[in-house]
């Protein structure tokens, strides 16, 4: 099984418990015996692969390791993905999926924009910093994938990056933000700033309240008090 | 220096220069050791008796290519003229286009660098100090001549700022973005955090 990954944040709306990986595996699928085998074979490779990368990191898990893990044969894997790159490009895509309907359930649209910018960030940060290899491992792979997979990673990126786009745009609308504050342009940038703060995690030692008050800072230079409606 | 020490230092300037050559060219995925000793001329063992594998030839090639492209910067940032948020655009645009002549290098010295131990001895990426004081001073330039607002957090704007620098870097591997592209995008970026800091 995959470690169960919990998202929680104090204040939050809800709170989410569930394994990324399940939660995309549920999507509606046509059942029939066949495809839902199909389906499952997936489900415990990439659950095996999330389990493996998060341990060893990309280089040293192998496909072989993988499929015994999930109980099947290395040939098993390569019916249901190209290769291990594919697999794990999987993996992302799925985390991102679980970031983003995280964060969706626990945003209260009547709350202020940057409280929750702030707090849903933070959510994230603490369901990643127990499997900070996990992390690491995927923020050195996306640098190198192909064009292909690529474009599905980006449109998992983008459910996040235009979540946090739609709460500065509240934001905006509420009268909590500047008019011209470009809530695109901008939700990218804060999740640069995200991903960047993991090198303080994986270089310094950075643990959830120092990842908290860091983004605090930085959001306050990106949704600068100037930015204030008055 | 002694013989020894000469044909040490030698060696690992071969290497070095292999190395960049090769990852520029086939990617450090595919470059192996044996490929970088075959170019450089040395022998497989004697790299491994320099440097304790590829991500550590990969992070001193990228080290020694700071001093030329601080050498450049030197001369062209003191003649810099105009508002703050244009000399912060236009160091960053100098910043792209030295990288972009080797950009295939530098988009593996990014990925390569999240997995490399804390307890290795080179400057990890975005920590380069003389490019964060390069930024920070000319923010705070910017304040002394009235361009910038007083009470600015200015380490937590060059860290923003830093951040969207090098994740700029993966429009160029997934989307063939040239340096052109890079530098409208960062110019925007800019203006962006300008909107927080600048005096009206």
């Amino acid at each position: 099984m995959s470690p169960a990954v919990r998202l929680t944040a104090s204040g939050m709306k809800k709170t989410m418990k569930h394994s990324p990986i399940r939660a995309v595996a549920m999507a509606p699928q046509p059942i029939t015996r066949r495809a839902l085998a199909k389906q499952l074979t997936r489900t415990k490779l990439l659950q095996a692969a999330r389990e493996m990368f998060a341990e060893r990191g990309y280089e040293a898990a192998t496909v072989r390791d993988i499929a015994a893990a999930a109980g099947l044969s290395t040939g098993a894997v390569f019916a249901s993905f190209a290769d291990k790159a594919d697999l794990f490009s999987e993996v992302i895509v799925a985390e991102y999926e679980f970031i983003y309907s995280s964060m969706a359930a626990a945003t209260d649209e009547a709350a202020p924009a940057r409280e929750t910018l702030l707090n849903l960030l933070t959510m994230a940060y603490e369901a990643y910093l127990a499997q900070i290899r996990l992390v690491q491992a995927a923020l050195g792979f996306c640098w190198m994938r192909d064009l292909l997979s690529e474009k599905r990673h980006m449109e998992a990126v983008d459910l996040v990056r235009n979540h946090l786009a739609g709460v500065l745009q509240r934001g905006v609308e509420s009268g909590e933000l500047s008019r011209s504050l470009d809530a695109k342009l901008t939700s990218e940038m804060l999740w640069e700033t995200y991903l960047s703060n993991y090198r303080g995690v994986i270089f310094e030692g950075w643990g959830r309240d120092a990842l908290r008050a860091r983004m605090a800072s930085q959001l306050d230079v990106l949704i600068s008090e100037r930015k204030l409606a008055a | 220096m002694g013989v020894r020490e000469e044909g040490k230092q030698a060696t690992r300037q071969r290497v070095l220069a292999a190395a960049r050559d090769l990852f520029e060219e086939i990617g450090f995925e595919d470059a192996t050791i044996r490929m970088i000793a075959r170019r450089a001329g040395v022998s497989v063992g004697s790299v491994f008796t320099t440097f304790a594998g590829k991500s550590e030839i990969l992070s001193y090639v990228m080290n020694d290519r700071l001093e030329g492209m601080y050498a450049e910067l030197d001369r062209v940032v003191p003649h810099l003229r105009g508002h703050a948020v244009d000399r912060l655009r236009s160091i960053m645009a100098v910043h792209y286009s030295i990288e972009m002549r080797r950009q295939r290098l530098f988009v593996a010295y990014v990925s390569a660098s999240f997995s490399w131990n804390a307890e290795q001895t080179v400057i990890p990426l975005g920590q380069n100090v003389r490019f964060k004081t390069m930024l920070a001073d000319a923010l705070i330039e910017g304040m002394a001549r009235g361009e910038v607002r007083e009470g600015v957090n200015v380490d937590m704007f060059v860290e923003v700022l830093l951040a969207a620098y090098i994740w700029n870097y993966r429009l160029v591997s997934h989307e063939g973005a040239d340096v052109a592209r890079l530098i409208d995008l960062m110019d925007r970026q800019i203006g962006i955090l300008f909107e927080g800091v600048a005096t009206r």
